[in-house]
Parts: C-alpha cells; structure tokens; sequence
C-alpha cells in the first residue's frame, strides 16, 4: 500500500463525509480506522473499503431544513461577493459606475460582505482532529481563511485585468 | 462442497454477533479481528464492512473502543466487550442456537434427496 494511494483515499474521503453530514470528530475517527487497517494489511483502500463516495454514504446523517440552508449559504454569500467585487472592480477601471451607484461603493459592499461570508464558511468547515494524535488532519481556520480570501484576490485581479484589457 | 463465499445474507445475519464474540474473547482491533473471523472458516470481511459493524455494536453500548500507538505504525483501535455486550451475546448466541437447530430440523441432511 503506497502512501499515495492512502493520502488520494483521505482526499475523497473528508469531503464525502462533510458532505454527509458527519461530525468533525466523527470523519477523525472513520480515517484513522482506514488508515490503521490498510497500514496492517497492505491493502488498496479503495480495494477494502470501496470507493470514498459510496463508503462514506454509509455514515449519512440526516440534515435539517436549517442546517441545509446553512450549508447552502456560504456558497451563496461567496457567489454574491464576487460578483459585487467584479462589477465594482470594472467599472472603476472604465470609470462608470455600476448598478446606478459609484463603482467604488458596488467594491466596497463586496469587500464588506465577504466578512459575513468568510465568518460562516469558517464556522461550517472545522477542522478535523486525528483521534490518534489529537492533531487536524484537514486545514485550520487560518489556513482556509487565507485560501478563501487568495480566491477573492485571484477574482478581483482577473476582473481588473481583463477590465484593462477590453478597455 | 464449496465453502466459501458464504451467501452475504448469511455473514450479514451473523457477524454482529461473531464479531462480539471476537472482541469478547480479548481485546482486539480491526485487523485482527476479520483474521480471527477468517480463520474460523466465515470468509474474508472487508474493512468496508467490518468498522461500521464495530460501530454499531460501540454505538449500542456492547463494545468500547480507545486508540493506542502502534510501533512504528500508524496507531490502532482495540475493542473491549462491555458488561452489558457480553450479557448480551450470552443471550443472543443461545437464541442463535436454539433458531440455527429448528431450523437444521427442517433442511434435508447432507447427501439426502429430500
């Protein structure tokens, strides 16, 4: 069993179970058992355990009409926030405003909506902790503000040079 | 006679009550476990299979688990019988007897043209 195969199985995995509605806790504990009992047998994981997808639905937890939107909400948030950030971004660099108000101000609700944003993604994706060592074994809530954030960068710099581009 | 595979609604009937009695035996983990279950003749139990099973039975309060470091691996979850657990299969395995002889009654013996 080579490491790859084991840390491309953890991959699939931790978001199948997310997905799943599974407690952080709870996904620790389920990686932790694949990882122990391939590194005892030498086994594929895929091979003893099946695919990532179809083994992790077998811990699907029921959610709730909230916990659904809640889900859905970041996503949301993020979509909107990029978009404000877009159109904002464009029309400063053709010096047009944006949805009747000055493009500057389309910008900044952008900006100021990816705190909230930022907040509740952050609050939906806690890590997961290795039962073994009590370390996480999926990005912390710097790491995955960080990233999220490089995204809004990456968004606001391809609106603005694509702006300069077709202006 | 083939033996093995054993058709999986029959592994499925019986391995709650065989993987307790494993753990019942001594404390053990998931490895170990689907050997012993080999070695008595039931088949090969994927890990697929076999951890949920260990869960369920954790979650009915017949087992509990803890983690401990492996040498030079990646660390291990052994299983203990719980009171209640080895109750349990004590009550379960007479039951299991008792269904697996009526029901024995009613097949033809081996070899029979019943």
């Amino acid at each position: 069993m080579t490491s790859t195969g084991i840390d491309t199985y953890r991959r699939e995995l931790v978001p199948a179970l997310r997905a799943a509605n599974v407690p952080p806790e709870r996904i620790g504990e389920i990686v932790a058992e694949v990882e122990s009992h391939v590194a005892d047998t030498g086994e594929d994981p895929r091979e003893a355990f099946g695919p990532a997808r179809d083994y992790a639905a077998g811990f699907r937890r029921p959610r709730s009409r909230g916990s659904v939107a809640a889900s859905v909400a970041p996503s949301l948030l993020f979509a909107l926030c990029g978009f404000l950030v877009a159109v904002g971004i464009i029309g400063l660099v053709d010096g047009e405003p944006a949805f009747g108000q000055p493009a500057w101000v389309v910008l900044a609700a952008g900006l100021v909506l990816w705190i909230p944003a930022l907040v509740v993604a952050l609050r939906q994706s806690v890590p997961v902790p290795d039962p073994r060592t009590g370390r996480w074994i999926t990005a912390g809530p710097a790491a995955n503000a960080v990233g999220m954030s490089g995204v809004l960068v990456a968004v606001a710099v391809a609106c603005w040079g694509l702006a300069v581009l077709t202006s | 006679m083939p033996l093995e595979p054993w058709p999986a609604e029959w592994l499925r009937a019986t391995l709650p009550l065989t993987v307790l009695a494993v753990v019942a035996e001594e404390e053990t983990y998931g490895y170990a476990i689907a050997q012993r279950l080999q070695a008595a003749g039931l088949g090969a139990v994927k890990g697929g299979t076999l951890y949920p099973m260990l869960n369920r039975l954790e979650q009915d309060e017949l087992v509990t688990s803890s983690w401990r470091e492996g040498a030079g691996g990646p660390g291990r979850k052994f299983f203990t019988v719980t009171p209640h657990g080895r109750a349990h299969l004590a009550e379960r395995a007479a039951a299991w007897h008792t269904f697996t002889e009526r029901a024995a009654g009613l097949l033809p013996s081996v070899g029979s043209s019943r």
